[in-house]
C-alpha cells in the first residue's frame, strides 16, 4: 500500500515535471547564422521550393519548415505564440493581418538594426510602408504582393460581341462607368450575368484605388466621412443595380463551378488566384485573358516576413531573409510559384514583365500585373482597417442576397463598420 | 478471564493483526483514492479550471493579448449587452439549437425502436451503419452538406428547379441557414443517440414486449406505453447533453460559409454564440470582450441545465 502510495506521488510528480517541461522546450542547436531556423509559413504559397532554393545556396543552413495553415490561422497561431508561447525564428504575415502586428511592434525586431536603415529602400514604396511601424521601426520585409488584373473569358465576350483582345478590353473599361456600360451590353446580348459579385471583384477593386482609405495619413478613423470610400462603395451599389452580377461570392461554395461553367465572364485576379482558375476550371484553358482593372492600379493580398523579438536564432533568420528576400531570390521565386516580387527592380525585371501563360490566351499577365502594383497608392492601414472591410463588403453581399436594398446599404454598412469597431 | 479468553479466541488472535493494520494503514488508506483520481484532477485544473477562471479575470480587461491590458471592469459585459451582434447570436444559437434537437431525438427514438424489433434482419449491419455519420469528420459532412444546398449549383435547387420552383437561397435567410446547420448537426449525431436508446431498449427484458403483443398491443401502442416510460433515463440523459452541445455548436456554422470568415453569413445569420466568441477572441484579438461572451454563454449552460434537470426530476417524481 505504503509503495505504491509512493508510486502514485511519484508518477503525478513525473507528470508535472513532464507538463511543464513541455513549456519551456529549448533547442540546444548551436547560435550563428546556420543555426536550425524555425519558420512559419501558410500553406498554398509553395514555401518548401523556397526553402529548398535557400538550401541550395547556403548548403550549411538549417530550416524547419512548419506550414501552419491559411493565412489568419498563421496569424492566430502567431498571436498565440507572441502572448506566451513558444515562438518562431521566422513568420510570414499576411498584408491583411499586419496592421495588428505593426501596432504592437515592439513584438518583433527592428529589421534595420540587422540590414540597415535603408532595408525597406529596395522594395515598393507602399509595401514597405505597411510593414514600417509608427516609430520607424520596419518588422518586415515585403516578401510577394498582390499584382491585379481582371480575368475574362474571350469567347464568352466574342459571342456577345464585345472586343477580346486583352488591350482592347482595358482600353474599353478604362474607368468604372465603362465597365459598368459594357457589363450592360454583356448581359443584354447573352443573358447571363457579366461579373462574379460586387464585394470581390469590383468593392475590392475600388476601394484600393484611393489616396486616403479608412484612416488620415496621421491614423484617424475617416471611413464614415472620406468620400472616396463611399464613391468606391457606390460603384460596387451600381454594379449590383445595372443587373450585371451573378451574386457569387468568392470561396462560396458555387464559385469554383461558376469559373468553369461561364456562370460569369469576369473575376478580380490577384496574382495568387490565377492558379486556383486552372485547378478549378481546366477545361476552359486557353478561354481566359487577363486584362488591367478599371481605373487606376491595384493589389490584393501579398505577405511580409517577420522575425519576433524572442527569436532563439534571430541571425539565422537574418541570413534567409537577406538571401531569399533580394530581387533576384523574388524574381526566382514568381516563377516557379507565380507569388508576385514586391522588390522594385524585380517587378521592373524582363523576367517579370514577359511572364505569359497559354492558359490564359498568353496575355500580357507580368506586365498587367507590374503596371498595377506601380500604380498602387500608398495609404495608411490602421489595426481596424480589417474589420471595417468585412463590414463593407458583408453589406456588399448581402445587398446581392436581398438582405439589404441598394438604398439602405451605405448606412447599414456604416452602422455595421461601427458595430465592429467598437465590439 | 481465561473463559473469556476461551470463548473468543479468535478475537484475541486477530486483534494485534488489527491493530497493526489500523496503525500503518488509516493515513494511505484514506489518501490513496485520492491519490488514485488526482491526475485527472491535476490535468481539470490546469486545462479545465484555470482557464476557466481566467476567463473570468480576462473578461474585466481590455485585453490585447499582443499589447497593451487594461481593467475596465465589467464594461464588457455593459458593451455586450448593449451589441446586436450578441442578441444576433444569442437568437442563432437556439433557434439551431432547437431545430436539431427535438426533431433529432424523436428521429433517435423511432429509429431505435425499429432496430430493437426482433424480426429485423441484419440488424446488426443497420446498427453499424447509423454510427458513420459520427465518425466522418465535421469537415467533409460541412462541405458536402454546403454544396448540397447551394443556391446555384446545389443538389436542392436541382430538384426544386425540377418542378419549377424557385431557387432558395438558403444560406442567405436566417430559417435557410439554421435549416442547413441543423441538418448537419442532427446528421452527426442522430446514430449516437440511436445507439444510446438502443442501448437501453435492449437492456428491457424482451418478454415484456412479446407479452405486449400477445396481449395485442400494436407497435405504437408498444412504442407509447412501454419504450418511452422504460427510457426515461437516457431520455433525460441525451436531453441533457444535447443541450450542453446544441449551446456551443461551433464547427458546423464555421465551415457552413468559409466564404464569410467566422460571421456564416454576411448578415451573421447562422453566427453562434460560439463562433460570436471565437471571432471576436481569435479573429479580431479581442480576448476581453471575447471572455465576456464566454462567460455569459458559461451562466446560460448552467442555466438551461439546472432547467433541464428541475424540469426531469419533476417529471420523474410525477410518475
Amino acid at each position: 500500500m505504503k509503495r505504491s502510495l509512493t508510486a502514485i506521488v511519484a508518477t503525478a510528480a513525473a507528470l508535472a515535471v513532464a507538463l511543464t517541461g513541455c513549456a519551456s522546450g529549448g533547442s540546444g542547436t548551436s547560435a550563428g547564422p546556420n543555426a536550425e531556423v524555425s519558420f512559419w509559413s501558410f500553406t498554398g504559397i509553395n514555401a518548401k521550393d523556397s526553402v529548398n532554393e535557400y538550401i541550395k545556396k547556403v548548403p550549411d543552413a538549417k530550416v524547419k519548415l512548419t506550414e501552419v495553415g491559411s493565412t489568419t490561422e498563421t496569424a492566430t497561431a502567431l498571436t498565440a505564440a507572441l502572448a506566451g508561447g513558444k515562438v518562431p525564428d521566422l513568420v510570414m504575415i499576411q498584408n491583411d493581418d499586419l496592421p495588428k502586428f505593426v501596432e504592437n511592434s515592439s513584438n518583433f525586431l527592428d529589421l534595420r538594426k540587422l540590414g540597415g536603415d535603408d532595408i525597406a529602400d529596395d522594395y515598393l514604396g507602399w509595401a514597405a510602408d505597411a510593414a514600417t511601424a509608427t516609430d520607424g521601426s520596419v518588422i518586415g520585409i515585403p516578401t510577394d504582393v498582390g499584382g491585379l488584373g481582371f480575368a475574362y473569358r474571350a469567347d464568352l465576350f466574342e459571342q456577345a460581341g464585345l472586343p477580346t483582345d486583352p488591350d482592347e478590353v482595358a482600353a474599353m473599361w478604362k474607368d468604372w462607368t465603362s465597365f459598368i456600360a459594357m457589363g450592360e451590353k454583356y448581359t443584354a446580348a447573352t443573358g447571363k450575368p457579366f461579373v462574379d459579385n460586387i464585394e470581390t471583384s469590383v468593392f475590392f477593386s475600388t476601394v484600393n484605388q484611393v489616396s486616403e482609405k479608412y484612416y488620415s495619413p496621421e491614423g484617424a478613423l475617416v471611413y464614415d466621412t472620406n468620400p472616396q470610400v463611399k464613391d468606391a462603395f457606390d460603384i460596387a451599389v451600381k454594379t449590383h443595380d445595372a443587373g450585371i452580377s451573378a451574386g457569387i461570392a468568392a470561396w462560396s461554395s458555387g464559385w469554383a463551378p461558376g469559373r468553369a461553367n461561364g456562370a460569369f465572364a469576369v473575376t478580380i485576379a490577384p496574382s495568387w488566384i490565377l492558379s486556383g482558375i486552372k485547378t478549378d476550371a481546366p477545361d476552359t484553358a486557353g478561354k481566359w485573358r487577363i486584362a488591367s482593372v478599371p481605373g487606376v492600379g491595384g493589389n490584393w493580398g501579398g505577405s511580409v516576413i517577420a522575425i519576433p523579438a524572442r527569436a532563439e536564432h534571430p541571425e539565422a533568420a537574418w541570413q534567409y531573409i537577406k538571401t531569399m528576400m533580394s530581387a533576384e531570390g523574388q524574381a526566382d521565386h514568381f516563377a516557379q510559384s507565380g507569388t508576385f516580387p514586391a522588390a522594385a527592380s524585380a517587378v521592373e525585371s524582363q523576367a517579370v514583365l514577359d511572364y505569359t501563360d497559354p492558359f490564359f490566351g498568353d496575355s500580357k499577365i507580368g506586365k498587367v500585373m507590374a503596371t498595377s502594383v506601380q500604380q498602387f497608392p500608398s495609404f495608411y492601414n490602421g489595426p481596424d482597417t480589417t474589420p471595417i472591410n468585412g463590414a463593407l463588403l458583408n453589406t456588399l453581399v448581402q445587398l446581392e442576397t436581398g438582405g439589404v436594398t441598394s438604398d439602405k446599404a451605405w448606412t447599414t454598412a456604416l452602422d455595421t463598420a461601427k458595430q465592429a469597431i467598437g465590439g | 478471564m481465561s473463559t473469556a479468553t476461551a470463548t473468543h479466541p479468535q478475537k484475541q488472535r486477530k486483534t494485534p493483526v488489527q491493530k497493526a493494520t489500523r496503525i500503518l494503514n488509516p493515513l494511505s488508506e484514506r489518501i490513496a483514492p485520492y491519490a488514485y483520481i488526482a491526475p485527472f484532477f491535476i490535468i481539470f485544473i490546469i486545462f479545465g479550471l484555470f482557464p476557466l477562471l481566467f476567463t473570468f479575470y480576462v473578461s474585466l480587461f481590455d485585453w490585447n493579448p499582443i499589447g497593451k491590458q487594461t481593467f475596465v471592469g465589467l464594461a464588457n459585459f455593459e458593451q455586450l449587452f448593449a451589441d446586436g451582434r450578441f442578441w444576433n447570436a444569442l437568437l442563432n444559437t437556439f433557434g439551431i439549437f432547437l431545430i436539431s434537437t427535438i426533431p433529432q431525438l424523436i428521429l433517435a427514438l423511432f429509429l431505435a425502436h425499429l432496430l430493437n424489433h426482433a424480426r429485423l434482419r441484419w440488424a446488426n449491419f443497420f446498427r453499424m451503419a447509423l454510427l458513420v455519420p459520427y465518425i466522418t469528420s465535421v469537415a467533409a459532412t460541412a462541405i458536402v452538406f454546403a454544396q448540397i444546398f447551394d443556391r446555384n449549383f446545389g443538389l436542392i435547387n436541382w430538384v426544386l428547379g425540377l418542378f419549377g420552383l424557385p431557387a432558395v437561397n438558403f444560406l442567405a435567410t436566417n430559417y435557410g441557414s439554421w435549416i442547413l446547420i441543423s441538418t448537419m448537426v442532427m446528421w452527426r449525431w442522430f446514430g449516437y443517440n440511436t445507439l444510446l436508446y438502443l442501448a437501453g431498449l435492449q437492456s428491457m427484458p424482451r418478454e415484456m414486449f412479446e407479452a405486449a403483443s400477445v396481449d395485442g398491443a400494436s407497435s405504437w401502442q408498444q412504442f407509447w406505453h412501454l419504450t418511452i416510460p422504460s427510457l426515461r433515463p437516457i431520455i433525460v440523459f441525451t436531453v441533457i447533453m444535447s443541450t450542453i452541445g446544441g449551446l456551443q455548436i461551433f464547427t458546423e456554422p464555421l465551415l457552413a460559409s468559409p466564404e464569410s470568415g467566422l460571421t456564416c453569413g454576411a448578415g451573421r445569420q447562422c453566427q453562434t454564440l460560439a463562433l460570436f466568441l471565437y471571432e471576436q477572441g481569435f479573429g479580431l484579438f479581442k480576448f476581453g470582450y471575447g471572455s465576456a461572451i464566454g462567460v455569459v454563454l458559461f451562466v446560460i449552460v448552467v442555466l438551461v441545465s439546472l432547467l433541464n434537470f428541475f424540469l426531469s426530476t419533476r417529471t420523474r417524481k410525477a410518475s
